[in-house]
């Protein structure tokens, strides 16, 4: 998920491109000198400017004299990054995926079905093994059910479980 | 002296220390929660207050969310995600110094000068209330728009990264900040016919996005980290009274720049931190070392954030203006156990003012042992495996940004900003500036345009006003600030390189 | 006041018992209600909404003999918990807390809802505009700001209270037309609701504040504002030296800040009867009476029917004023 300053920068323009012809449509308000679109214009803006600096390489030392400055004061240094398959870095999409899975899931199944998957899902992809990860499905979501729903009253759908508080 | 006694006898009344203690350790759980802010300890107080007696209410409020700002160090220090968006300015600092073994003096800190920073907050609330509330008084528009500006530059002199990234990604934040119709001239903006967005994008959902949600994410990626050495968590407390004696410059200006901010309506805990932080790296002998793990600018933005905390409820209880997002809700509550803000209610209610005193002071002085006990609760989470304890923070991920609105859009902004944080993250944007941004983008813009309604279009109060002109200079130093650093190096390290061939 | 304030800890105690309780065999008599009841609020807890619905739905919750829960739904400027009231199953268990902005965003083209999407059960609560101006500010009264701001030239007199568009704006507005002036005689100074700007008008950046003047009281005790007169057909009991626009102006312009209880669009007959009348008593009783007053909340009732003909009059009100203003969508 690295990306080079080069590609960075220009999405960066593109941005803040898009940011200010989305701006400029905007209508101005009666009685406003200073109107709606102002603001998202100068934003955008200042974010073409910072993606040419950035696709120009300014302010990289700052960052390489950061990395120094960390690493010198760090006692362990950062372990390398194994080697992996190319589709490797694609699990880190796995949290967010399982959010959106809340957010569909929750109304149908109940937040303790719905919750007992992202936890299983989650701990397995970090590698625990089946002893740690079924208790743990089984446990966190009627923990936290308990904290949220009983202690804070906050309305979560019972669904497939309905637990007895 | 009678008031007095009148105020210890209120705040003895059981029912009100049991609502302290009760809710201290409600907002010490809830703050150190990843995912659950003070603000949303305190929402969530609410329907509880409603049975409760107005001191033992407003006593409620005041434990939980002097210990929820407190505890939102905790998962910033040991799991680099921070509670409340005030730990986000400093969670690198003390996720460095935990990666160091050093996480029971950074935990320590964050604890001890919390509480020296709340007892020196509520100090000033009881001296000089009305005469800070007069300089409260005194900013209009015109320096709200230059402080809020000084605020969001503060991002490019915390970040340890490029300036332009910083601010490119604090543009970002006001770009994010732009959605919705809560804008000057109350026009959807950016909302692309989403019901949901035309509220705007909410500050938690993103701050537990860019932070736990990403952090969640890395963990996906990269191998376990090499376990901490394993030994016994050291004492707290210890080497916080050579900090104290060692940092006294840094504390006193944390303590100052804290009352002042919180004075402030709208400038909170969050903005204090963060002022106090890029202070303390500006004035520090060894500006380098921050960021790898040096407690300097802890002391200083952890007194900061708390003092600013008991003077933010100084226009809250005199004008009825609250100082930041918790004393907004703690004024609904004053309202209705009919404590009325006002300045009567120092004159006609003064046993209940001091009461509100006592109950600071004895917030900030428990504080100290719940927090021992809370950060060694938390500090197992240390030594427990990665696998067990992401995907509990995942579920709170999902589930306390929900709890603030019931509303599962939520939920979805969290897994958008999840997505953006990670990738910035790996790109080196520092994320922190774009929370900053989305956190402060309102303010900037909404001072800017109503000043320049007042003044019909005309530029010129924006500097000619005495505090606006010092505000201005200030902020136009930090912004000229890394260019000037920049050209400077530059230019120096074109004569070494010509040197050695001339 | 004192019923509810030194019950302190038992009454928690009995709640958690309480809601333990609740989700065992729901009495399935078939009478109305057989379980409890979720309130929505469109807006956020501890704000003046959270507050008036929490009140009732305790008080609800003694007439009816089931837990009434408030449940707090906000995002979209308010428009997510209102369309969450109107699209709940019709059966008398989803209710909901409406507020003036029902009347204002559709004109924006900011929803599809009006009043009509409803079944209005009562009307519980108005808050009239007021007009403050700061302390030191030479209007002895309203009829000398009126012809202060009669000779000022279009757009030197500013203004605040709330947002662009927000109803102390068009209360201004509708004002200014009321007394023969453009909608933009004096300048509207948005700001993020009644606070900020009574704070900017003891600062001496605003000439009016037109929020209510129960939002203005601490800045008007601490002798930095003083309130002129309400936009309201009577005075506020509260403040019984603040006259009205009528008797000060002869003009006869009214409008505010309404709070009502309504559910979803055909809400059974039945049903509907039985809550409009629980919150007949709810709205006399002394418990509710004593907690507005204490909050400066102003008590209004109207059943059903009166409640839909306010709401109706009042959409038609805010429409003319936010047209006028060029605030509509054409």
């Amino acid at each position: 998920m690295h990306l080079s300053d080069r590609f960075t920068g220009p999405f960066l323009i593109a941005l803040g491109a898009l940011a200010a012809y989305g701006g400029s449509r905007l209508p101005p308000v009666p009685g406003q000198q200073v109107g709606p679109n102002v603001f998202p214009m100068v934003v955008g803006a200042g974010l073409v400017l910072c993606g040419v600096l950035i696709a120009l390489g300014v302010g990289r030392r700052f960052e390489e004299e950061a990395e120094a400055d960390l690493a010198a004061h760090e006692n362990p240094p950062p372990p390398e990054e194994a080697r992996h398959g190319r589709w490797y870095g694609l699990r880190a999409l796995i949290p967010p995926a399982l959010l959106v899975f809340y957010y569909f899931a929750v109304d149908r199944i109940g937040f303790v079905a719905t919750a007992a998957v992202m936890a299983l899902v989650a701990a397995k992809v970090l590698g625990a093994s089946w002893r740690l990860a079924l208790p743990l499905a089984a446990l966190a979501p009627i923990g936290v059910h308990f904290l949220f729903y009983k202690l804070l009253r906050v309305p979560l759908p019972a669904g497939l479980i309905p637990l007895p508080w | 002296m009678d008031t007095l006694a009148e105020a210890i006898r209120l705040v003895a009344a059981p029912d009100v220390l049991i609502a302290i203690l009760l809710s201290s350790i409600y907002g010490l759980v809830i703050g150190s929660l990843p995912g659950l802010s003070a603000t949303m300890a305190t929402a969530l107080l609410v329907p509880v207050t409603f049975y409760l007696s107005p001191i033992a209410a407003v006593a409620t409020i005041i434990s939980a969310s002097a210990m929820a700002i407190f505890s939102g160090d905790i998962p910033g220090a040991l799991l680099r995600i921070p509670g409340t968006p005030a730990s986000a300015a400093y969670t690198d600092e003390a996720y460095a110094m935990t990666r160091k073994g050093q996480a029971e003096l950074a935990l320590g800190a964050g604890l001890w000068f919390s509480a020296i920073g709340g007892i020196v907050g509520t100090i000033s609330l009881i001296v000089m209330a009305p005469a800070l509330a007069e300089m409260a008084l005194q900013f209009s528009t015109f320096e709200y728009f230059w402080l809020a500006f000084l605020g969001l530059m503060c991002a490019t002199l915390v970040a340890r990264s490029s300036p332009v990234k910083a601010i490119a990604s604090m543009l970002i934040g006001l770009l994010i900040a732009c959605i919705g119709i809560e804008n000057p001239a109350g026009t959807p903006r950016f909302t692309f016919g989403i019901t949901d967005l035309l509220g705007g994008v909410e500050v938690i959902p993103a701050l537990v996005g860019m932070f736990a949600v990403s952090e969640v994410m890395r963990a996906m990626v990269t191998p376990d980290p090499p376990p901490m050495p394993r030994r016994k968590f050291g004492s707290i407390l210890k080497g916080q009274w050579e900090l104290t004696k060692k940092y006294v410059a840094p504390q006193v200006r944390g303590n100052i720049v804290g009352i002042i901010i919180g004075v402030l309506p709208g400038a909170g805990a969050d903005m204090a931190a963060w002022v106090s932080y890029a202070m303390s790296k500006r004035f520090s002998k060894e500006p380098e070392k921050f960021g790898t793990g040096h407690p300097e600018g802890l002391v200083e933005a952890g007194a900061s954030n708390n003092a600013s905390l008991a003077s933010g409820w100084v226009p809250s209880l005199l004008f009825g203006i609250p100082g930041d997002t918790i004393t907004a809700i703690a004024i609904g509550v004053l309202y209705m156990k009919g404590l009325n803000p006002g300045p009567t209610l120092f004159t006609e209610r003064a046993s209940s003012m001091y009461a509100l005193y006592i109950i600071f002071i004895l917030a900030n002085i428990l504080m100290i042992p719940l927090g021992i006990l809370m950060i060694r609760a938390a500090s197992h989470i240390l030594r427990a495996p990665r696998a067990a304890v992401m995907p509990v923070i995942l579920l709170c991920c999902a589930v306390g940004p929900f709890a603030t609105g019931n509303n599962l859009f939520a939920v979805m902004s969290v897994a958008f900003f999840g997505v953006l944080g990670f990738v910035l993250e790996r790109n080196g944007y520092p994320v922190a500036a774009l929370v900053l941004g989305i956190v402060m983008g309102s303010m900037v813009e909404q001072n800017f345009v109503t000043s320049l309604i007042k003044s019909d279009g005309s530029l010129l109060p924006f500097f000619d006003r005495p505090v606006a002109a010092v505000l201005a200079a200030m902020t136009i130093a930090c912004l000229v600030w890394p260019i000037g650093v920049w050209a400077h190096r530059r230019f120096f390290r074109r004569q070494a390189s010509v040197a050695p061939a001339g | 006041m004192a019923a509810f304030t030194r019950r302190g800890f038992i009454a928690v105690g009995a709640a958690a018992a309480g809601a333990g309780l609740r989700i065992g065999p729901a009495g399935a008599q078939g009478a109305y209600p057989s379980r409890p009841i979720t309130m929505i609020c469109p807006w956020g807890a501890g704000g003046g909404t959270d507050a008036t619905a929490r009140i009732v739905a305790s008080l609800l919750e003694k007439e009816l003999g089931q837990p009434v829960n408030v449940v707090n739904r906000t995002g979209g400027s308010g428009v997510v918990g209102h369309s969450a009231i109107a699209t709940a199953p019709a059966d008398g268990y989803t209710l909901g807390i409406i507020t003036v902005e029902i009347s204002m965003m559709h004109w924006q083209g900011l929803t599809d809802l009006t009043p009509a999407s409803y079944t209005p059960l009562a009307l519980m609560n108005e808050d009239p505009p007021g007009v403050q101006v700061p302390a030191s500010a030479p209007y002895k009264n309203v009829k000398e700001l009126a012809d202060a701001i009669k000779a000022a030239p279009p757009g030197k007199m500013k203004a605040s209270g709330t947002g662009q568009g927000g109803i102390w704006h068009l209360a201004l507005v509708g004002w200014l037309q009321a007394m023969g002036l453009k909608p933009d005689h004096v300048a509207w100074v948005p700001s993020n609701g009644a606070a900020p700007a009574m704070q900017d008008l003891a600062a001496g950046g605003l000439d009016i504040v037109t929020c209510s003047v129960p939002e203005a009281r601490a800045m008007i005790e601490a002798g930095k504002a003083k309130a002129l007169a309400v936009m309201a057909s009577e005075r506020n009991p509260a403040f019984p030296n603040v006259p009205t626009l009528n008797e000060e102006l002869g003009i006869n312009y009214s409008t505010g800040a309404w709070r009502g209880f309504a559910g979803p669009k055909g809400l059974p007959q039945d049903i509907a009867t039985k809550l409009t009348a629980a919150l007949k008593k709810i709205n006399e009783s002394k418990e509710f009476r004593d907690f507005m007053a204490a909050r400066g909340f102003g008590v209004k009732w109207a059943d059903a029917q009166g409640f839909a003909d306010f709401m109706a009059a009042g959409d038609k009100q805010m429409g003319e004023a936010m047209k006028a203003a060029g605030l509509a969508k054409a």
